[in-house]
């Protein structure tokens, strides 16, 4: 198992991420998009630390963790807001979401 | 000692109408008001008396320096000698007495304790006036006593008559005033001061006298009349007497202190105070207003019926007499004449205050004053007339007679001063005052051989016969006689203590012991008249006349007083008198007597018919029952020029001012304010426009970037992340 397998992966991850958040109408689908973008970069983190720094730097898994850990803190606010917002418009699809609108 | 005294006289009424004054602010009064100033005026009354040992033969003025503008200096102080002394216990004694009397009179009056209040400013007032040593101070004691009667004469202002009437008193004397003002001022400019005598400056008189060589003295005469033009309004004299009458509207009791004793006299006391500058032209001015007024004001009683009217003309014609007697130089006799009549004429008014309010007892006091406005609606033009049909039920005589049983003391204290002011001989007072300005008259008129002073010889002689007759007409009518209206009659009774007692003390200062006392020889010099000159073709004879001309008549009457002197003109001039007094004396007692008498068969005996004689002499009747058509003349020239004068302006402003106006307006608003207005409009809120339109367009334009859907962005940030990739790689 090279680097460009990892790479390789992640791009993928990325790239469906990236689909699931432009094409989504559900904002629970959006979220579950970016955590796979996170999860894409959190790959490649893991992947430059194991095969590109020297073995004893491990900053690159650590941001990885971090990485994990954040996007947990972000699920529990992004879900929060979720409910909130249903609450308030009987709708979680953001484009229903228009108040602001002029 | 002198100045606290005057001090004391000046303040002591003053105060009373401070307290009056502070109390009334602060809508607060404690009982018996009319004491107090009751009693500050016996306190001025007890120094005044007092001062009577404080005179001096030269006096000196007691003056401080009040206003220094550069090199003018206006000085105020007091000026003591027997002419002022003299006034003090003339004003103080009779407003004591009507003080007195008012607490009987205006009892129940809803304003009591103003009325007294007003005295007390009055009295103050007057006080003032009579102590100044320089015309300033007496032009403001003027002025006050002039406000003063404004008020009290339109004390029940709530009557139309009484509102009208002190106006009219207040307008009329004004113009007195006016003249009275300018010839101060010439005084003024001509010597820098407004002195009379001798202070830290040089006073007018002594300055005057000083230039009797410069020959003209056309600008002295002119200042003389025009300050005796004062005392013209102020004394009622002809032509401004209107106002006199009319003032009868006010309280009786203020009739008899300010419009019978008092301030009329300020102008007989102004004269005499001006009589060192008095020159022949000014001095035969001065005796013909008085000798005309006299004649002319004694036609117009005879024919009143009001009882305060014909009181009223009675003091016009005496106040004349009185500026007869300083126009002819009979100085003594002028202030002897003022002293007595100030007494018996306040008397007169008292009493018929007296028998005003017995008659008004049937009513609520004063309330039916207050009600029959509707008599008086028709003043038009703000001039009071007296017509038969306005005369108050209670002043009109001839709803009276019979009331000498009702009121025995008022009829008998009237009496008196009736038979003192007909002149009837030796035992009253008015007799000889009246007797002192007749012979004063007819001895010029015989010194200087001047025809002018005999035909106001006659004048006078003539008026002093209708005084008498009118007089006793109206002791006739109101107390003779049967009563003409039985339910008034009735209901009339003697008045209260209060008022009683002032009548009787009045009627005893009506006998000449008291006055006399006063006016003898010694006591009373007239001051030296520089500026009067015997005339030429008087019989003094040549060698003298310069001594003659240097003392005018004075010194005349001086060489008499001292019981002649040896010089020849003196002798001659002293003989002059001794028989004018003689020849005065004995056709005085005649024309009183025949007044008398014809009044006694006219009203008394019924003799005669007063109404056959109206109608015989109907255009003489009529003039002086129009009263020589003074208030007719004034309301149609005087007034009706004032109104057509004021519609004439009315109409200038209206069409030239208000046109002008309105042109401007017009072109400011059709010419300036469209051109601005189109500017406003097409540029600059133009400008303002486009740009909000502008931004309009754009703004709407430019929103459409702006969808609102996150994913649109996300996409488009995507493409630009790509496209900057792909140009990195590019390079």
């Amino acid at each position: 198992m090279s680097l460009q397998h990892y790479l390789v992966i992640s791009s993928i991850l990325f790239t469906l991420g990236i689909f699931a958040v432009l094409t989504r109408r559900n904002a629970i689908s959006i979220l579950m998009g970016i955590e796979l973008i996170l999860n894409s970069c959190n790959l490649n983190f893991a992947a430059f630390s194991r095969f590109v720094t020297p073995p004893e730097n491990i900053d690159g898994q650590i941001i990885a963790i971090f990485g994990i850990v954040l996007a947990a803190a972000e699920a529990a606010v992004f879900l929060a807001i979720i409910l909130a917002i249903y609450r308030e418009f009987g709708s979680i699809r953001p484009d229903e979401v228009d108040t602001l609108k002029g | 000692m002198v100045v606290s005294l005057i001090s004391i006289i000046l303040l002591a009424p003053l105060a009373a109408f401070v307290i009056f004054a502070l109390l009334g602010l602060a809508k607060r009064s404690f009982p018996r008001q009319d004491l107090l100033s009751t009693l500050a005026m016996l306190v001025a009354l007890g120094c005044s008396l007092y001062l009577i040992k404080e005179i001096v033969p030269k006096p000196d003025p007691h003056t401080v320096e009040w206003i220094s503008l550069g090199n003018i200096t206006l000085s105020m102080g007091f000026y003591l000698d027997s002419v002022t002394v003299i006034m003090l216990i003339v004003v103080t004694l009779v407003s004591s007495l009507v003080h007195i009397f008012s607490i009987g009179y205006m009892h129940g009056d809803p304003r009591y304790p103003r009325f007294f209040a007003y005295l007390s400013l009055f009295s103050f007032s007057m006080l003032f006036l009579v102590v100044s040593d320089n015309l300033l101070g007496i032009y403001i004691g003027w002025e006050l006593v002039g406000l003063c009667s404004y008020l009290l004469i339109g004390f029940w202002f709530e009557k139309d008559s009484a509102a009208n009437a002190c106006k009219k008193a207040f307008l009329t004397t004004r113009v007195g005033d006016v003249g009275m003002f300018i010839g101060m001022m010439m005084l003024f400019t001509k010597f820098n001061t407004l002195s009379l005598y001798d202070g830290a400056q040089e006073g007018i008189f002594t300055q005057a006298a000083a230039q009797l060589t410069t020959g003209d003295m056309v600008w002295l005469s002119i200042a003389g009349i025009l300050i005796f033009c004062g005392a013209i309004g102020k004394s009622a004299q002809m032509p401004l007497h209107t106002w006199l009458p009319d003032a009868m509207e006010g309280p009786t009791p203020v009739s008899a202190l300010i419009h019978a004793a008092t301030m009329v006299a300020a102008g007989v006391y102004l004269t005499a105070r001006m009589f060192p500058i008095l020159t022949a032209t000014s001095s035969l001015v001065i005796a013909y207003v008085g000798g005309i007024t006299a004649i002319v004001a004694a036609t117009i009683a005879i024919v009143r019926f009001d009882i305060k009217r014909v009181l009223a003309y009675s003091t016009i014609s005496q106040l004349g007499y009185m500026m007869l007697a300083i126009g002819a130089g009979s100085y003594v006799a002028g202030l002897f004449h003022l002293t007595t009549h100030a007494f018996f004429k306040a008397l007169l008014f008292l009493g018929s205050g007296s028998v005003i309010h017995a008659f008004h007892a049937m009513h609520a006091h004063h309330d039916e004053d207050h009600t029959d406005e509707a008599a008086h609606e028709h003043d038009n033009h703000g001039l009071v007339h007296e017509h038969g049909s306005e005369i108050p039920p209670d002043q009109d005589m001839r709803n009276m007679g019979g009331l000498r049983k009702k009121m025995p003391i008022t009829f008998i204290t009237m009496l008196i001063a009736t038979l003192s002011i007909s002149g009837v001989p030796f035992i009253f007072s008015g007799f000889w005052s009246k007797d002192k300005i007749l012979g004063g008259v007819l001895g010029r008129a015989m010194e200087w051989n001047s025809g002018h002073h005999y035909i106001l010889f006659v004048i006078a002689l003539c008026a002093a016969g209708i005084t008498a007759f009118y007089m006793f007409r109206l002791i006739f009518m109101t107390f003779f006689g049967e009563p003409r209206n039985q339910e008034m009659h009735n209901m009339a009774h003697e008045s209260p203590w209060t008022m009683t007692v002032p009548l009787i003390v009045l009627a005893a200062l009506s006998f000449p012991a008291v006055n006399h006392l006063w006016f003898n020889k010694n006591n009373f010099k007239p001051p030296d008249q520089p500026h009067i000159q015997a005339p030429q073709h008087a019989y003094v004879s040549p060698d003298t006349k310069i001594a003659f001309s240097l003392f005018g008549l004075s010194e005349a009457e001086a060489a008499e007083e001292e019981g002649g002197k040896d010089t020849e003109q003196a002798d001659k001039a002293h003989h002059a008198h001794e028989v004018a007094h003689n020849i005065a004396m004995v056709l005085s007692i005649i024309v009183a007597g025949l007044g008398i008498l014809l009044s006694w068969l006219f009203y008394h005996r019924r003799r005669f018919s007063a109404e056959s004689v109206a109608t015989t002499f109907r255009p003489a009747y009529n003039l002086f029952w129009n009263k020589y058509y003074f208030d007719e003349f004034y309301d149609g020239v005087l007034v009706a020029l004032t109104v057509w004068k004021s519609r004439l302006f009315a109409k200038f402003d209206l069409s030239i001012i208000d046109g002008i106006v309105n042109g401007v307006a017009t072109i400011t608003r059709k010419i300036f304010a469209a051109f601005i207005g189109f500017f406003d409009n097409r540029i600059v809120d133009g400008i303002v426009n486009r740009v909000a339109e502008v931004t309009w367009a754009a703004g709407g334009r430019i929103r459409r970037i702006q969808t609102g859907a996150i994913q649109t962005y996300l996409f488009v940030v995507l493409g630009g992340i790509v496209l900057i990739i792909l140009i990195f790689r590019a390079l």
